[in-house]
């Protein structure tokens, strides 16, 4: 951002390089004081963040896959296929290795979660392929390759759901730790969270990425193999969609090809919504895990109120995208304006 | 002294009166499939009426999509809540039950419906027997045949348990109540594939091999729509007969121009008044013993299925003529 040339403290260079983040700051907290004000014995207890905090990984953990992917200039519409079918696996899996009694032994889960990333990673690198050595275009590929996966896991389950699971696994992933506080569906969600952060900021994977998703063409020339990056993504994508199918595997003690198929749209809203440009090559993570939080928060919320029919809870959504985006709008347009006026003054 | 007892007699009608009060704050919510299915909008409007009724605290919440996912979430954020009892119809038995266990814990009653395999449920309310509820289709088909004449029976698979069931009950009662009927031996059971075309093409293909075919009891909700198109394109009407499930705005034309007499279905209005109604008799602590007196239309004596405790049928079949076709909405 080149419009810092005037230095105004460090609060407002902060506001500025983060102006989308302090949006969806500001709109979040407008929902919860509006929740405070109307149903704060309801929505304002440990349990209910705790329920909160084990809902959202499942479709949080695909939307920070479809976040890599877009800011490729690329999508995964793949993620809830990768999902099922990585779920399905394991769900077979354990199964397979469940001890007489119904027990699992030590090595399952860690196996089972190695299994599923595996999964994951294979598939990811399949749409990969497609994308850079087939060059289809993503949103093309990615819809393909999940009609595949999906039928793929149509196929295995004969469309039923994998059931009477070893309930080892679900009770595992479905507890608390630190004192019987922290879901661990959370605790997941952040490792993952912070390992795509540290991708994106720390190494020079996320410096290609970006120059990758802002310009092709300038990437290859600067000697950056694009092909390899873009498989390296979408497999990102995929072990991230994999783990978010191992916690629907726990949250729903089953599995089957067609849980979750309302996370296909939902991913792509919240990472739009976070501040991704299907463009490519721009966007934060904290922008899309603010999103991911708002949309749970206005769901949860707007379940607390009886009279208003779930419908509302896509409008409501909709609306909200619209409006951070119209303020994008504002704001950048602006911004711009600043900027062009500055070299045109002195102009003779 | 006669202070103190008055005291405390007053201590225990401010008491009751507030357990009173508390009863009637129960907070129940009803979670069908999804909100916008109009077999789910017909079932709000009895638990709306019912909420009206009796006073109760008593809605209604559906997902926008009939989806797994979201329904267990919406239940998950009703425990969260705290509500007091919670009546389901689950999308998918399997992906709800560990919510269900969730809900269980937390001491909220659960009642299911359409959920005869749960285990974390206090109850599941069943409309029916599949037997019986064959009885009652073929109550109304030999109503009218008259009770006499050839039949036969038409499913969508003949591996679909449900209606097998429902065919097997219809021919007991057959035997049982209709000695002048006969079942075609010769091909006892069709099978319609859950298809309208090829429910009329079979009936039609039936009704020229077999002159002295009289009557078609159907099971799945196109059977008797498709047969009847069958009667009507042969000019049968009046001389053969069918009856059997069907929607009733989707086959107004059938039963107003009187190919078909009777259609036969549950109403899921009632079986929304009923969960509620056996919510709140399960949060009063009450023991539900056979037959289960819930004081909705056809769930008055309900019974124990064989060999279960918790899944409890009734007779809470319909059946919709031309008079009342329009009553539904849907």
């Amino acid at each position: 951002m080149s419009g810092m040339a005037r230095p105004k403290g460090t609060l407002s260079t902060l506001y500025a390089g983060n102006r989308h983040v302090f949006r969806l700051v500001a709109v979040i907290l407008a929902w919860m004081v509006f929740m405070a004000l109307t149903r704060f014995e309801k929505f304002y207890t440990l349990i209910n963040f705790q329920t909160m905090a084990s809902q959202f990984p499942e479709f949080g953990l695909m939307a920070l896959g479809v976040m890599l992917c877009m800011v490729t200039g690329g999508i995964d519409l793949s993620t809830v296929g990768i999902a099922n079918l990585a779920a399905i696996l394991t769900a077979f899996f354990l199964k397979a290795v469940a001890l007489p009694d119904g027990g699992l032994p030590a090595y399952a889960i860690p196996a089972a979660f190695a299994l599923a990333m595996a999964v994951g990673a294979v598939l990811g690198v399949f749409n990969g392929l497609l994308v850079s050595k087939v060059r289809i275009p993503p949103i093309l590929a990615t819809l393909g390759a999940s009609e595949l996966f999906t039928g793929v896991a149509i196929v295995l389950t004969n469309g039923n759901a994998v059931s009477k699971l070893p309930i080892g696994y679900a009770t595992a992933i479905n507890s608390k730790v630190l004192g019987n506080l922290i879901p661990v569906q959370l605790i997941v969600f952040t490792a993952v969270a912070l390992v795509i952060w540290f991708l994106l900021n720390r190494t020079t994977y996320g410096v290609k990425i970006y120059l990758l998703g802002t310009n092709a063409t300038a990437a290859r020339f600067s000697g950056l193999s694009n092909d390899r990056l873009l498989v390296k993504t979408y497999m990102l994508s995929g072990i991230c969609a994999a783990l978010g199918g191992m916690i629907m595997l726990a949250n729903y003690n089953s599995a089957r090809a067609n849980y979750g198929s309302v996370y296909v749209l939902q991913c792509i809203l919240i990472v739009v919504l976070g501040g991704v440009s299907p463009a490519g090559g721009k966007g934060r993570i904290s922008g899309v895990v603010l999103a991911i939080f708002l949309l749970r928060l206005l769901e949860t919320g707007i379940n607390r109120f009886p009279q208003i029919s779930s419908y509302y809870i896509s409008l409501i959504w909709g609306g909200v995208l619209l409006l951070v985006m119209v303020l994008d709008y504002f704001s950048d347009y602006s911004a711009g304006r600043r900027l062009k006026r500055r070299p045109a003054t002195p102009a003779p | 002294m006669r202070k103190l007892l008055a005291l405390l007699l007053a201590a225990a009608l401010t008491l009751s009166l507030g357990a009173a009060l508390a009863q009637e704050n129960w907070e129940i919510v009803v979670v069908p499939k999804d909100a916008s299915n109009p077999w789910f909008v017909r079932m709000k409007v009895g638990v709306d009426e019912y909420a009206k009724e009796t006073g109760l605290n008593l809605y209604q919440k559906g997902t926008p999509e009939i989806d797994a996912t979201l329904q267990a979430q919406l239940v998950q954020d009703l425990i969260a809540q705290g509500v007091d009892a919670i009546c389901v119809v689950p999308v998918n038995p399997e992906s709800l039950e560990p919510v269900l266990k969730q809900a269980m814990d937390a001491g909220i009653v659960v009642i299911a419906h359409e959920g005869a395999s749960l285990t974390n449920v206090n109850y599941d309310i069943e409309a029916f027997s599949n037997s019986g509820y064959g009885a009652f289709i073929m109550d109304n088909l030999a109503e009218a045949m008259g009770g006499e004449g050839l039949y036969t029976t038409m499913v969508a698979h003949v591996t679909n348990a449900s209606h097998n069931e429902w065919a097997d009950g219809g021919v007991a009662r057959q035997k049982e109540a209709y000695p002048n009927m006969t079942l075609l031996e010769a091909e006892p059971r069709v099978e319609s594939e859950d298809n309208g075309d090829v429910a009329y093409n079979k009936a039609k293909e039936l009704f020229k091999k077999y002159p002295d075919l009289k009557g078609i009891m159907g099971t799945s909700s196109y059977d008797a729509p498709g047969i009847a198109r069958a009667i009507e394109e042969l000019g049968l009407q009046g001389k053969v007969f069918t009856s059997g499930t069907g929607m009733p705005a989707a086959n107004k034309a059938i039963l107003d121009s009187g190919i078909v007499k009777s259609l036969t279905l549950w109403d899921p209005a009632l079986a929304g008044k009923a969960m509620a109604a056996l919510a709140v008799k399960v949060l009063k602590g009450e023991e539900i013993t056979a037959p289960v007196d819930l004081g909705v239309e056809g769930y008055t004596a309900l019974t124990f299925k064989a060999g279960s405790d918790k899944v409890l049928e009734g007779q809470g079949w319909v059946v919709i003529t031309k008079d009342n076709v329009d009553s539904f909405g849907f």
